[in-house]
């Protein structure tokens, strides 16, 4: 396989396999003998192997110290600003880090600062459980797409960063409250999760539970995106690009050739 | 044999208009302990990283000339891969700290070169015990004081076995104390190890009778090396015993304060002591009495009462956590505090901190903190609309500082002492009549010094109080009129700055150690007192 | 003495075996008299076996959590639930939705048949959260994260970096929102966020460039080789091969194939970052060694699940009427319409027994305490400073 195409692969294919593991109301089936509550706890156990080979594919052999500690020390601010932040309804301070950092260092580094800062996070709050990988890949997901929005300047791109911080945040709730439904409400209420079914009727089920418990949640977080992004957007991302401007200029420029 | 040797090394970085370092050649033989002197921004930094490749594999920038480590040749070579023969250690160690725990971060560098577990286990015992910190391993690094961490900085690039040994400035940061149990370590480590060292110093008094060679970095991209005294004779960065050289006629500079009394005392030179006008019969400018402060179980000040006469400057000496920083923030009202503080008839801490910083205004010791904006003139125009003073006003302060930097030009690539300049006149903005300045001398050369006295100078002519607390005695005994030293929260003495400082051994600058017992404090003193 | 520290420290990764084979096991049953007999076992074993470290306590936190789960629960089934059963406990008064909410209504009678249901589900779920609040309290995160695979090696630093740079950013928060006053700023609006965020992560990004000076300095990197050829399709199939196992186990009956596909799939990808790891050449100082001991912790764990599980997909009619009688699969999943006594068998006990295991396996509390002392700090540092004020930076 090509170097360069390594990481794009690695994401796809985890982009692709988070999707099954998301969805898994869809299909699941009730002659299959598992429940709900199993299921994603089945999918937890195959995600740390692919958030593994992700990471390891992105982070390992391509990333510089300087990147790296860039990566720790945001993700430290993210663990931070988690804690601080959570309890007041949807007021999540975690999320902005991530997509502007993503627009800034590209789709890979916003992916792996997404996953790190919810495991880092997780194990200060002593916070590992099955909904970790989950919360690992959505977050990454956060920041790999704000990686990979158009582009553009300006008054434009806080508008355009934004608006993706209120997509986002609605995305995140809602790929986590379909994935943890089971977890939320049991089975055998009206707005449960039932196999019996089929897809269509859940996702019906599903929109009622998630405006019945989940609306003020999500529609806080995304206006903290929105507000966070809009208020420090534009010094944020001079700070972030003026450390990107100061990495890249090192081998190139340098007299002799390096013998790698 | 020569361990280090630069053949016409001219580094440039790309934003400059010329190089850094300009065809610079010398060689150190193995063993020796060179100390690299040069007032701020002349490359000192620059020519330390070029030994053991982070300039330019780092920092960018454009390297010509050859730099021979060891035998390696950093343009093959990446600081990586020089791990285990240069030892590099940064000005702020806890900065640089990758791992918690002392032991840990010991073995880091170890486990990067990948050496056997079994070795490295032997080989963080040897270390931790060279560098006399066996007691400390399982401690945490942020609970350390900062010479504690700067010498785990040391054990952990000692680990890997270098031959040389680089230090920038490893005790811009620490109390005269800690910077003592630094600098011995390195003492060691020199005599005993038989370590090269290269090491980047501002305070020269405390190193310079250690030293084998030193290079001086004038500042227009070239370099003197050689024998410290030849090098001080020439060089204008002046330690206070270069000075006191220069003043009477000596044509060797002593390296010592044992050197230089013994030739004082030898010419028979008697300075008379300078008379100093007491500023006691002056109004107080501000008064507190019993001031108390806490944090949680911990009392970091406790019961201290202070009277600041206007025009007065006042040093505030003692160790790290004696308790002076609580001290300027609980005076500056923005400290919870027990105790009374009475500014222009009024209690800082009752006011808002608009109105409060009108009366008490405080430069904290990290500076920069207060800064937040893209610009230097969006920070003075903020300043001004945060002082109700006339739109320029801080901008023309700032002039006035002697500090002329352009005003798109980021703050956070602001030099130290242009950093601080900036935050003096966005707090001067105000009008203040107290000035509180915590650690102000942190990372400044000695033009910079030299500077920031005279700013002082003209504050206190105008009638402002002023407050500094410091660790550099040579600055308080230049800067101050009266002192206050400070232990365990508490003010244990009180004085002129001239008693104070001549009787007390720890405190007392290399002035007075040489004429002790006269009361000569500064270089200035004696050439006014022959 | 460290000789001795390091026995007493069970290996993090077997905690976490145990306490998910626990909660498997637990996943497979909704027998209230088990399930409050694990929980019970598994509340023992944290109070005997876990440290002083800050996480120990985490432990509550989550029993908090399981009671807030169950009354969630039961709040829905009452509010929302389906008049299912005909043992009527009381009614509400019946409010029909909107359209859009089509065959929803709140409120009805409410059951004891439904009821009950709701209670077992919702233990179960509470007893497999108190089961990864057990691994949370018991395994050593700092101790779990020098264990990563060396595949993992660059990202595992990066967590390490974070977990060591965080308390100094929360030092930097204080020290920047008190140096706020100076300036005279006093309002709290949003707008505030930018004189404190700006500093601070300013700080931070300069932080993250010296951290990186003293990194490469140190070697960082030194001993990386290019990633080896081929591992990554070979990790990229496997887990795609895993994950169309479980889909297959969800959706489909074919149970036997779905769990083969799984397994192979987990186990090559597990291959695959071993040998994706072979790159990198770094050493680790005194490694967590893995003893009989954590395979004994570790297989107490699997054999519950395997347990409870192979009885789950028993079928009792196949089985000798003596043999059912003793294994009982049914009272696993006692019946709650008709409404009936739960009942406690044989390998009930056996798994309560599994539950217990690593106390007897693993020496005591007062011991581990000082094992437990050693490189906790970063987790325990950043703790009571996110709770309370600190003393500030200069102290």
């Amino acid at each position: 396989m090509d170097g360069r195409a390594r990481v794009p692969v690695a994401v796809v294919a985890a982009a692709l396999i988070g999707l099954v593991a998301f969805s898994w109301p869809l299909f699941l089936r009730p002659e299959s003998g598992m429940s709900a509550t199993q299921a994603p706890i089945m999918f937890a156990l195959v995600l740390p192997t692919v958030l593994a080979v992700v990471l390891s594919e992105i982070a390992g052999g391509r990333m510089d110290a300087r990147s790296l500690a860039m990566l720790g020390v945001l993700a430290a601010v993210g663990t931070i600003l988690r804690p601080l932040s959570a309890g007041t309804a949807g007021f999540e301070l975690v999320f902005f880090l991530m997509i502007l950092a993503g627009r800034v260092f590209g789709a890979g580094f916003g992916f792996a600062l997404g996953a790190i800062t919810l495991f880092t996070s997780a194990l200060i709050t002593s916070g590992v459980g099955p909904w970790l990988p989950y919360q690992m890949l959505a977050a990454g997901m956060v920041g790999l797409f704000a990686g990979l929005l158009p582009r553009a300047g300006g008054r434009a791109e806080i508008l355009l960063l934004a608006a993706y911080g209120m997509v986002s945040a609605f995305a995140y709730g809602w790929v986590m409250d379909f994935s943890f439904w089971p977890f939320g409400i049991g089975e055998d209420t009206q707005i449960s999760f039932d196999p019996a079914l089929g897809p269509l009727e859940n996702l019906h089920r599903f929109v009622l539970y998630n405006i019945a418990t989940s609306m003020g949640w999500n529609l806080g977080r995304a206006l903290t995106n929105a507000v966070v992004i809009a208020l420090l957007g534009v010094p944020l991302l001079r700070l972030l690009r003026r450390s990107a401007r100061q990495a890249r200029f090192a081998p190139a420029s340098s007299a002799q050739p390096l013998a790698e | 044999m020569a361990v280090i040797t630069f053949d016409r090394v001219s580094v440039t970085y790309p934003e400059a208009d010329r190089p850094t370092l300009d065809q610079v050649s010398f060689a150190l033989p193995e063993g020796d302990l060179c100390l690299v002197v040069g007032s701020t921004g002349t490359g000192k930094s620059t020519l330390l990283g070029a030994i053991n490749g982070l300039v330019p594999h780092f920092t960018g920038g454009l390297l010509s000339g050859r730099v021979l480590v060891d035998g390696r040749d950093t343009a093959h070579h990446r600081p990586r891969d020089l791990a285990d023969v240069v030892g590099y250690v940064g000005q702020d160690p806890l900065r640089g700290f990758v791992t918690d725990t002392v032991e840990d971060e010991v073995a880091y560098g170890m486990e990067q070169l990948g050496i056997d577990p079994v070795a490295m286990r032997k080989r963080v015992e040897e270390t931790l015990d060279l560098v006399g910190i066996a007691d400390l391993r399982r401690r945490p690094l942020v609970e350390l004081s900062g010479g504690q961490q700067q010498r785990v900085a040391i054990a952990a690039v000692l680990a890997a076995q270098p031959r040389v040994l680089v230090l920038d400035e490893p005790t811009s940061a620490l109390d005269p104390t800690a910077a003592q149990d630094v600098l011995s370590a390195i003492a060691t480590l020199v005599h005993e190890v038989g370590l090269t060292v290269v090491l980047a110093e501002h305070r020269l008094e405390r190193v310079m009778q250690a030293a084998d060679s030193m290079i001086w970095l004038p500042g227009d991209g070239s370099l003197v090396h050689g024998s410290p005294r030849e090098v001080l004779a020439r060089a204008t960065v002046t330690p206070p015993l270069a000075e006191l050289a220069r003043i009477v006629g000596w044509d060797e500079v002593p390296l010592s304060v044992r050197e230089a009394r013994r030739r004082a005392l030898a010419e028979d030179l008697a300075p008379t002591a300078p008379r100093r006008a007491p500023a006691n019969g002056r109004p107080v400018a501000l008064a507190a009495r019993g001031v108390e402060v806490r944090f949680g179980d911990v009392v970091a000040v406790d019961g201290v009462d202070v009277a600041l006469p206007q025009g007065s400057v006042t040093a505030l000496l003692g160790r790290n956590g004696a308790g002076k920083s609580s001290l300027l923030w609980a005076l500056q009202g923005a400290l919870t505090c027990a105790g009374e503080i009475t500014a222009g008839g009024q209690d800082p801490r009752r006011l808002s901190a608009a109105e409060a910083r009108r009366l008490v205004t405080l430069v904290p010791q990290t500076a920069a903190d207060l800064l937040y904006l893209p610009t230097v003139a969006a920070e003075c125009a903020q300043a001004d609309a945060e002082s109700d003073a006339a739109p320029g006003t801080t901008a023309a302060l700032l002039t006035a500082l002697g500090v002329d930097v352009p005003d798109e030009r980021d703050p956070r690539d602001l030099s130290e002492g242009q950093r601080l300049a900036l935050v003096l006149a966005v707090q001067l903005a105000a009008r203040p009549p107290v000035l509180l300045l915590d650690e102000p001398t942190r990372g400044l050369d000695y033009r910079a010094k030299a500077e920031l006295h005279r700013i002082v100078d003209r504050l206190a002519a105008t009638g402002v109080a002023v407050v500094i607390s410091t660790h550099d005695v040579e600055f308080a005994a230049l800067a101050s009129t009266r002192t206050l030293l400070m232990a365990d929260g508490e003010i244990i003495a009180e004085g002129t700055t001239a008693d104070l400082l001549t009787s007390s051994p720890a405190y007392a600058p290399q002035m007075a150690k040489v004429f002790a017992p006269l009361p000569v404090l500064t270089p200035a003193d004696v050439r006014g007192g022959l | 003495m460290e000789r001795t520290e390091a026995l007493n420290q069970v290996h993090p990764w077997a905690w976490w075996c145990w306490a998910i084979g626990i909660g498997i096991a637990v996943s497979g049953t909704t027998n209230p008299l088990l399930l409050a007999l694990v929980a019970t076992a598994m509340i023992a074993v944290v109070m005997l076996r876990r440290s002083a470290a800050p996480w120990a306590r985490s432990v509550r936190a989550y029993l908090l959590l399981s009671l807030f789960v169950i009354g969630m629960r039961v709040f829905f089934q009452i509010v929302l639930g389906g008049g299912r059963g005909e043992t009527v406990l009381f009614a509400l008064p019946e409010i029909p939705l909107p359209a859009w909410a089509a065959g929803i209504q709140l409120g009805g009678t409410v059951t004891a048949e439904a009821l009950t249901a709701t209670l077992y589900d919702a233990l179960r779920l509470a007893v497999m959260l108190l089961c990864i609040g057990a691994a949370n309290a018991l395994a050593n995160p700092r101790q779990a994260l020098r264990s990563v695979p060396a595949a993992l090696y660059e990202a595992s630093v990066a967590v390490v970096i974070a977990l060591s740079v965080a308390p100094q950013l929360i030092e930097s928060v204080q020290r920047v929102r008190r140096a706020r006053r100076l300036r005279g700023a006093s309002s709290t609006s949003l707008k505030a966020l930018a004189t404190v965020a700006m500093p601070v992560l300013a700080d931070a990004i300069e932080r993250s460039m010296s951290l990186a000076a003293g990194m490469e300095a140190r070697g960082f990197a030194r001993t990386r080789g290019l990633p080896t050829r081929g591992t990554l399709p070979l990790m990229l199939v496997s887990s795609m091969a895993a994950t169309i196992g479980v889909f297959l186990l969800l959706s489909t009956s074919w149970w036997q194939p779905a769990l083969g596909l799984l397994v192979a799939g987990v186990t090559v990808a597990g291959f695959g970052l071993r040998a994706a790891g072979r790159r990198l050449r770094v050493t680790t100082y005194r490694p967590q060694p893995w003893r009989g001991r954590d395979t004994l912790v570790a297989a107490t764990g699997v054999l519950a699940a395997v347990l409870v599980l192979g009885l789950g997909w028993l079928d009792p009619t196949t089985l000798s009427p003596a043999l059912a009688a003793i294994l009982d699969p049914a009272a696993l999943a006692p019946t709650t319409d008709p409404l009936a006594w739960p009942q406690l068998t044989l390998p009930m006990f056996v798994v309560i027994g599994l539950v217990l295991a690593p106390v007897p396996l693993t020496r005591a509390r007062k011991v581990a305490q000082t094992a437990s002392t050693r490189n906790d700090t970063r987790v325990r540092s950043l703790r009571p400073q996110v709770e309370r004020p600190k003393v500030p930076a200069w102290r």
